[in-house]
């Protein structure tokens, strides 16, 4: 989604209305409990929300001009890379086996066979259609945002096809998009 | 009370600025070489053993032509490096970059183009030298960029991909017409 983003393709950022900026953190924080304590620095109530509205419906919610989550449409919002890696534990985790990476840093979607095989790694709890962190077989860091597109079970069940679909991965142009001026 | 979680921080290679673990999936990791050896060596201990040995080789190379200084230089070799054959998992090897000129044009907002042009430097055309000719050739902004994958390319504001493969041709003897392509909806099409 993000492969060739730049910052032309945002077509238009507003400052939003604070019941919006409220309803926006709420669900934020419904999603993602763990970043309960640090809400108020991510997002400093004081501070302007910015969203940025993008092609193909995506929006970004800027603070600080530092793109901190996207959605789709009215769909989750999911962390930035740069903050889940300051945050690592907020999401579940997937883990793609070696083979894997490159074709996730070429932005590929996730196939069940790269989380099945003894490289990968299924947490059973996840459910389909589900924001997760892509991880991958012997880094620490993770490598993409997912969200996924059947149940881990199904996926070990089913083992077949796209499992995860990948939305923004290292190297991408939301990535390389450290700020919106 | 839970207390408040503490930012993570990671260590982001000083050169492609992927998380270094990744650097070995990343655009060019022969250039983040010298970086990880300085600031992460223990995620790549293999690259010590390899620098050392290099090191070794340049001694012996200079003891055997002392003559002649500076052949193997880090940076300022004239001598083309040779450079390692990547493989890809499952142990095929990658071809190297075909020597092709790609043009495509981006349109970027509903007016506006953009004329992308990547491979120049395959033929040993220096990125930033051709920007600025082609900017003043068709009197508009152009620069050089990373692409979206990891080659640099130059972006030319406008729509010039009609023009452009004559004066390439024109202005850069080494780069044949019957190299430079087009991607027209989707598709590689030959400029010749
Ligand atoms: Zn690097």
């Amino acid at each position: 989604m993000f492969k060739k983003f730049t910052s032309e393709e945002v077509s238009g950022q507003n400052q939003v209305k604070a019941s919006v900026q409220r309803r926006i953190r709420q669900s934020i924080a419904d999603e993602y409990p763990g970043l309960e304590l640090v809400m108020d620095d991510l997002l400093p109530k004081k501070s302007p929300l910015i969203v940025a509205k993008c092609q193909n419906h995506l929006n970004l919610v800027v603070v600080n001009n530092v793109p901190l989550f996207f959605n789709i449409r009215d769909g989750p919002y999911m962390p930035t890379l740069r903050l889940l890696h300051q945050y690592p534990t907020i999401m579940k985790k997937l883990q793609v086996d070696r083979g894997a990476i490159k074709y996730v840093l070429a932005g590929a979607n996730i196939m069940c066979p790269g989380l099945t095989s003894p490289g990968g790694i299924l947490d059973e709890e996840v459910g389909a259609e589900t924001p997760v962190a892509i991880m991958a077989e012997g880094k620490e860091h993770a490598l993409a945002i997912g969200f996924t597109k059947m149940s881990a079970k199904d996926i070990k069940a089913i083992n077949k096809g796209i499992g995860v679909d990948n939305m923004h991965y290292l190297n991408d142009g939301l990535w390389k998009m450290q700020r919106l001026d | 009370m839970a207390e408040k979680p503490q930012p993570v921080r990671v260590l982001y290679c000083g050169v492609c600025g992927l998380p270094a673990e990744y650097c070995e999936f990343g655009p060019d990791f022969e250039k983040c070489k010298p970086w990880l050896i300085q600031n992460a060596p223990q995620l790549y201990p293999d690259l010590i053993q390899e620098s050392n040995s290099n090191a070794a080789d340049r001694v012996s190379d200079q003891l055997q032509s002392s003559s002649i200084t500076d052949v193997t230089g880090p940076s300022g070799s004239s001598v083309p490096k040779q450079e390692p054959v990547k493989r890809l998992p499952g142990g095929k090897i990658k071809k190297k970059d075909k020597q092709e000129v790609i043009i495509e044009k981006v349109t970027r907002n509903k007016r506006k183009s953009i004329t992308t042009i990547k491979g120049l430097e395959l033929f040993g055309v220096k990125l930033s030298e051709a920007s600025k000719k082609l900017g003043k050739k068709f009197a508009t902004g152009a620069s050089v960029v990373k692409g979206p994958t990891e080659k640099d390319q130059i972006d030319v504001q406008g729509d010039i991909a009609y023009d452009i493969v004559e004066f390439i041709t024109d202005t850069w003897h080494d780069v044949p017409e019957s190299a430079i392509y087009f991607i027209e909806d989707g598709k590689k099409v030959p400029a010749v």
